[in-house]
């Protein structure tokens, strides 16, 4: 209760909150209010908006409603979003509980690694592994996550090593608990705040990302995504500029969104922070 | 004495590092499907096995992949990057020829994204809860959550198209004979565009940094002792406050000078600037696999020397560290 | 003959007959993309090389838009009556760009020596031929192991570039440094290559072909995205954007501009068609029916008018209408998908995905793939799209790795050249992406493509191929779309640049700037 009161203090988080329920809703309900597969040719190329209200966003290059197209193009990147997030974190939480838990050569090791991840241009890396395993979903979602770990690894790491320190900790220590129970049981829950600002901030990257691997025509052929639509409507910019721009405003929103939650979030699970800001 | 030691330290895990770099990338690229003499043939409209045999032969295609990978990490290890396939030339050249241009537009981004993000950033924090904070941290967000490619488009859209005051893309008025003076602002005026809209996402990212980071630094213990010295809000704004937030920026700066070389691919490719970054994407699809390893090894040593540097700036913001 | 006729009023009408005399003298400013790889068209065939080298270097012949051999190198030429002898009288006087003397030695070192090394186009019409000989200095005489019907086809600049061999006898081809600054014989010589940016080619003042070029230099500038090259040719960058240079959804409102003329001349020696390969290997593609089907779920209309702004033609079959010995009697496949949902059940279809592989060349070819997807879903054959870049797709059908793909290839003036290649099964080899690909093997379509190459009478040789063309087009080994329509789009003042079947790329010989 006390934190819903202190999220909902916040504007912003609301504004996002509001917005991020209708962009699910509408991705959950796009088979039926969009019954038709979004690649299906339905009407005149180039019908500008507005001007027939069955297809209340004009069509495209071929003849698609872009407003199925938005819709349906909403689930591919709310699902990628959380997916290659998830990947992320499965990947980076271990790293960093790992490194930050054991320090010393571990420690090390770990962080060599995530270095190695952090000096590689990451953009560059996710485009080389999309074009090689060839653009599908899975490979996209593979990519993302690989080149977005490391911050949560050393955000992890940092968070460990500070709760590693506390009495309730090494009280356990000394109890002979072993050190995976202790990680998942008593540090991990602890230093779960931060992971989730973290990651709802993530899951906005990770859609900006999405959106320009498609953009560069490495989107996954036989989803209809809003990188895409853009891509796809680039070369036809000037006879067509609701092409690019609808599916634009749908990724600004989106993401616009979750960095608003993001935001509250940390203002709401960090009280201390928070009150120091207003 | 202490701090040669570090640098030698630093510069051995980086050398580590890049040799992992290397060998990661050779092998990922050789898994991609294709090789380059396929590409060149299927490019030749026309093809037969004794073409592709000459191809692979010629390029030492031929050899097996462990052959292949000692040769090139040999040839780097003596600065020599190989030779393209598909260019003809030395990569060492090619990248040299190209990494100016790329160097002037994400500079360019760097300086003015860090300038108006830091001035933005600290005029927020000082009318903190006003209705200009509020404007800037909007604007800020907004830019924040805008797709790079998208303002990259609609900038060209409005700018170029609809107003006509600068050109939409290149990276200066080909042929036109210009020098000197004349040349340098026939640049700067193709340099806009590109340059404000990768630069956009990083006005607002270090905005947003120096908003928090000032508010934060502003409740800490010494500046409330510096409060009740009776010291005038500015000097206090300057001389304590801004030094001392000014470090995540710093290390944010460092680590994202580096990376900005590798990601300007998409602006380069929407404003047709002949960089590093579209001789990457361009190698790719081609199969130039000694460029693409070439521009990978130059951007990753591009960050490794970037963070060296933020290091050694840092000892200059925060002169405790250079006690240490 | 309509066509014909209709092809050579397009080229009049792009290029206005110079009925005043050419001004000399300008520069034109065109569009290349991609940048080429190299200029040294002996080495290097791709589109752009073509296109910018085919005025360094000159072959012995043009060709006009009814493919009719015109004099270049070669002032004259004669036949022999049993076919097998081809006699070359060369232009006199002609240098070389750095000085040399030209003479018929030059030529039988590019056919016999250097094109037979590196020129795998040539090196199958090499097939044909017993000997080359140079009896004197301007002449050289080809001598045919048998009658070979489209020989006289094979000596355009693309196919067969002179070379000079007093620079290239006895080195390492492929490494000699004068591979970076190419010298030819042509109007144009080497200027300057700023790579990533522009190539410049300046006049040749010591061409043999007095008066000409007029131009004093050409630029062909670099853009690597064709949005930006639209704006190029707007902004008054370029004057002239070869075909494929803007994405066709650009070419209606280029060619609207003030002061612009389009011509789709100029291409009718390439004859680019379209088609969607088959791999007729496995899976239900075996099943004749079920291509058949392919071919009438296909709304081929749609994908002209819509994909390529009604440029083009339907093809008819495997050979394109400008090709020779297109039967013109054949009418292409209409679009009838309730036709083809019968065919598809039919053929004991049982919901197997197909996997389609859309060729990579841009976002035309990009959407014709998802059309393609969309038209067979909805004669329910299951599709899905594997989206890869040009060296995946490449390794890809090399490899017979596909169920669907698109392509588009050139023919060459005669089937002989450009045609059989597809449907011979001789021709069935992994490793290009170029060759019978589909995997069709017919002995009688075998016998009657060789016994068109064999004849020299083109009535008889009419009969073999009709035959031919009605075969292919009731067993579908490919699902052929369109004979493209190559625009090419520059302002009204630049004249004469399409004057032959091979259009720009030998084009700037003639072309002016009109003051």
């Amino acid at each position: 209760m006390d934190f819903w009161r202190r999220f909902a203090s916040n504007r912003g988080g609301v504004i996002g909150l509001v917005l991020l329920v209708i962009i699910v809703a509408v991705a959950a309900t796009a088979p039926l209010l969009f019954p038709n597969n979004p690649w299906k040719m339905v009407s005149r190329p180039f019908l500008p908006p507005f001007e027939n209200m069955k297809f209340i966003l004009g069509t495209d290059t071929v003849g698609r409603d872009v407003a199925a197209g938005l819709a349906h193009g909403a689930r591919v990147s709310l699902l990628v979003g959380l997916v290659s997030t998830v990947a992320a974190l499965l990947i980076g939480i271990p790293m960093g509980a790992l490194a930050g838990y054991f320090g010393g050569r571990v420690d090390d090791a770990l962080m060599r690694i995530t270095e190695f991840f952090q000096t590689v241009p990451s953009f560059a890396l996710a485009i080389v592994i999309v074009a090689i395993f060839q653009p599908s979903v899975v490979s996209i979602t593979l990519a993302i996550g690989i080149v977005s770990w490391p911050p949560v690894a050393r955000l992890v790491r940092g968070e460990v090593m500070s709760l590693r320190k506390r009495e309730y900790v090494e009280a356990a220590i000394l109890q002979g608990l072993s050190a995976p129970s202790i990680i998942l049981r008593q540090v991990l829950p602890n230093a779960i705040s931060p992971i989730i600002v973290m990651a709802s901030l993530m899951v906005a990257s990770a859609i900006l990302l999405e959106s320009s691997l498609s953009f560069l025509g490495l989107g996954d052929p036989n989803l209809m995504s809003w990188g895409y639509m853009i891509g796809a409507a680039r070369t036809v910019i000037r006879q067509a500029w609701w092409l690019s721009f609808f599916p634009g405003v749908a990724i600004v929103l989106t993401v616009l969104a979750l960095n608003l939650i993001g935001e509250s979030l940390n203002d709401a699970l960090n009280p201390r922070l928070s009150r120091r800001r207003s | 004495m202490k701090i040669l030691t570090r640098i030698v330290g630093r510069l051995v895990k980086a050398a580590v590092v890049l040799l992992a770099i290397l060998v990661l990338n050779f092998l990922l690229i050789h898994a991609a499907p294709g090789d380059p003499a396929a590409v060149m043939a299927g490019e030749a409209g026309a093809t037969d096995e004794m073409f592709l045999a000459q191809l692979r032969e010629k390029f030492g295609l031929d050899q097996p992949l462990h052959v292949q990978l000692w040769k090139y990490i040999s040839d780097v290890a003596r600065l020599d990057l190989g030779y393209s396939y598909r260019q003809q030339m030395p990569v060492l050249d090619l990248i040299l020829d190209r990494l100016p241009a790329t160097l002037l537009l994400t500079g360019t981004a760097f300086a003015v994204s860090l300038v108006f993000g830091v001035l933005a950033g600290v005029l927020a924090a000082s009318r903190v809860g006003k209705w200009s904070d509020t404007l800037i941290s909007s604007v800020a967000l907004l830019f924040y959550a805008t797709p790079l490619f998208w303002a990259a488009l609609m900038g060209v859209l409005l700018f170029s198209v609809t107003l006509g005051w600068l050109p939409p893309f290149g990276y200066e008025t080909v042929g036109s004979g210009f020098t000197g003076w004349r040349r340098a602002l026939d640049i700067a005026e193709h340099l806009v565009l590109p340059a404000l809209s990768l630069g956009l996402f990083f006005t607002a990212v270090y905005s947003r940094m120096t908003r928090a980071s000032m508010l934060e630094v502003s409740q800490m213990d010494f500046v409330k002792t510096a409060r009740a010295k009776g010291l005038s809000p500015a000097v206090i704004e300057r001389r304590h406050i801004l030094r001392n937030a000014l470090l995540p920026i710093v290390t944010l700066a460092g680590l994202q000078a580096g990376q900005l070389v590798g990601g300007a691919v998409l602006t380069e490719t929407v404003f047709a600037w002949p960089g590093i970054g579209r001789l990457m994407f361009e190698a790719l699809t081609q199969r130039d696999y000694n460029v693409l390893l070439g521009v990978f090894f130059v951007s990753a040593a591009m960050v490794i020397l970037f963070n060296l540097i933020t290091d050694l700036v840092y000892g200059i913001v925060d002169p405790r560290i250079r006690v240490q | 003959m309509n066509r014909i006729i209709a092809a050579v009023v397009a080229s009049f009408l792009a290029c206005a007959p110079a009925i005043a005399d050419p001004v000399a003298g300008g520069r034109a400013n065109v569009v290349i993309q991609p940048e080429p790889p190299s200029l040294m068209l002996g080495l290097v065939q791709n589109a752009p090389t073509q296109q910018i080298a085919g005025n360094i270097y000159e072959g012995l012949l043009r060709y006009d838009a009814k493919l009719e051999a015109m004099p270049s190198l070669a002032k004259s030429w004669e036949v022999s009556d049993d076919g097998l002898t081809y006699t070359f009288h060369l232009e006199e006087g002609v240098k070389w760009h750095d000085g040399a003397a030209f003479s018929a030695d030059d030529v039988v070192f590019t056919a016999d020596v250097f094109l037979r090394q590196q020129h795998p186009r040539f090196r199958a019409i090499l097939e044909h031929v017993a000997s080359i000989t140079a009896p004197d200095a301007n002449t050289v005489v080809f001598t045919l192991k048998a009658p070979f019907g489209p020989f006289l086809n094979a000596f355009e600049v693309g196919s067969m570039p002179i070379v000079p061999k007093h620079i290239y006898e006895g080195t390492d081809f492929q490494n000699n440094p004068a591979n970076n600054t190419p010298i030819g014989t042509g109007p144009f010589k080497f200027g300057e290559w700023q790579k990533g940016s522009f190539i410049k080619l300046v006049k040749n003042p010591d061409y043999w072909d007095e008066g000409k070029p007029y131009l004093d230099e050409i630029y062909w500038h670099v853009i690597p995205d064709a949005a930006s090259r639209a704006v190029a040719y707007e902004t008054g960058q370029v004057d002239i954007l070869p075909a494929g240079s803007v994405e066709t959804f650009d070419i209606p409102r280029l060619a609207a501009l003030d002061n612009t003329c389009m011509t789709e001349a100029g291409w009718e020696f390439f004859a680019p068609q379209s088609w969607v390969w088959i791999n007729t290997r496995q899976g239900p593609a075996a099943n004749k029916e079920f291509r058949q089907a392919i071919m009438y779920a296909l709304d081929r209309e749609f994908i002209k008018d819509a994909l390529f702004n009604g440029l083009g033609k339907i093809s008819n079959g495997p050979f394109a209408a400008s090709t020779k010995f297109n039967d013109t009697d054949i009418a292409p496949y209409p679009y009838d998908p309730a036709k083809a949902k019968e065919l598809v059940k039919a053929s004991g279809y049982n919901g197997e995905v197909l996997k389609l592989v859309p060729m990579p060349y841009g976002e035309t070819w990009m959407r014709l793939g998802e059309v393609i997807k969309q038209n067979l879903e909805d004669v329910g054959i299951k599709v899905e799209i594997v989206s890869t870049d040009v060296a995946g797709w490449n390794q890809k059908l090399s490899d017979w790795d596909y169920d669907l793909s698109t392509t588009y290839l050139f023919q060459y003036g005669d089937p002989a050249l450009g045609v059989s290649r597809t449907y011979v099964s001789t021709n069935i080899a992994k490793g290009s992406p170029w060759n019978n690909v589909e995997g069709y093997a017919n002995p009688e379509v075998d016998a009657l493509f060789a016994e068109g190459a064999g004849t020299i009478d083109p009535a008889k040789r009419q009969a073999v191929y009709s035959e031919v063309q009605k075969i292919l087009v009731d067993d579908v080994p490919n699902a052929w779309l369109l004979d493209l329509g190559m625009p090419t789009i520059m302002r009204c003042s630049v004249k004469d640049l399409i004057t032959t079947g091979i259009g720009l790329n030998d084009g700037f010989k003639n072309a002016y700037i009109e003051k």
